[in-house]
């Protein structure tokens, strides 16, 4: 669907010393798809994370 | 998305903001933090403003007290920290609306009363150790000693509800009211160390000189809550 060095911040993001290998795999995999279905699923994805996080940590419980 | 609530807010975005979740707990990663004029708009008064990614995308709060919260809060959190964001307070306040004219001027202004909103912005794992005191400060099972051990900041919060115990014991005859009146000081408590307010300090009497007892003569450093 789309390259690496077609997208100026998907190379930056690739090439940051600072993300993170599953980032990066998870990014170079997601780039190969169609980018609606691929931004749907990364949307999903960190609201659930945002969810789990809420309970892991329990920000959210009554007092 | 980007969007403010502060001064003027969409009541969708307050609903949203005030539910039970998010409303409560804003959080994201800080993008970007700084003064500006309110909205980014030429004409509108200086303001303050925090960019969060959030799960549902972009985030802007507006208030002059967001410079605070970052500045003087306890865990500063920088540009690329995930960061937890949550209103505490709303405090009245006198602002001036000035009127200006093409050139900027100002040609009219009237002082107005209005709500500046206090909030608390840290990194998300400071909100979680909140939640930890919040919950060990309502567990009335909870040893004393051990609470102040594993928590020692929360010890000038121990010693209020020890105080707040005492005054009950003395003043309140009716064990339902005593017991009704501590839970209110406890849940206040309680909740007030899980928004992030900052935690009570109660400074300690001086005790007059007295000669040590058998039980503290071996252990002079000991600072236990004697309250």
């Amino acid at each position: 669907m789309s390259t690496p060095a077609a997208d100026p911040g998907v190379e930056q993001v690739l090439s940051d010393p600072a993300t993170s290998y599953w980032l990066k795999a998870a990014l170079r995999e997601s780039i190969e798809r169609d980018p609606v279905d691929a931004l749907n699923d990364a949307l999903a994805l960190a609201g659930v994370l945002e969810e789990r996080l809420r309970q892991v940590m329990r920000l959210d419980d009554p007092i | 998305m980007a969007d403010s609530d502060e001064p003027r807010e969409s009541p969708g975005r307050r609903g949203e903001l005030n539910s039970r979740r998010g409303g409560q707990l804003l959080i994201g990663r800080l993008k970007d933090h700084g003064a500006a004029n309110y909205q980014f708009r030429a004409k509108e008064d200086p303001s303050y403003f925090v960019k969060v990614l959030t799960s549902r995308g972009e985030r802007i709060l507006w208030g002059k007290d967001l410079r605070r919260a970052l500045t003087e809060g306890e865990t500063r959190p920088k540009v690329g920290d995930l960061v937890g964001a949550r209103r505490i307070a709303r405090e009245a306040v006198t602002v001036t609306a000035r009127e200006r004219d093409a050139e900027g001027r100002v040609i009219r202004q009237e002082e107005r009363h209005a709500h500046r909103t206090r909030w608390v912005v840290e990194k998300v794992g400071f909100f979680a150790e909140r939640a930890r005191m919040a919950r060990r400060l309502r567990d009335e099972q909870a040893d004393l000693r051990e609470s102040v051990r594993a928590h020692p900041e929360l010890k000038s919060t121990f010693l209020s509800v020890r105080a707040a115990e005492e005054f009950a014991a003395q003043r309140i005859a009716n064990p339902e009211d005593r017991d009704r009146f501590l839970e209110l000081v406890k849940g206040a408590m309680s909740a007030s160390i899980h928004k992030g307010e900052p935690l009570p300090s109660t400074s300690l009497r001086e005790r007059p000189a007295e000669r040590p007892s058998s039980a503290t003569a071996g252990n002079p450093k000991r600072e236990d809550p004697v309250r």
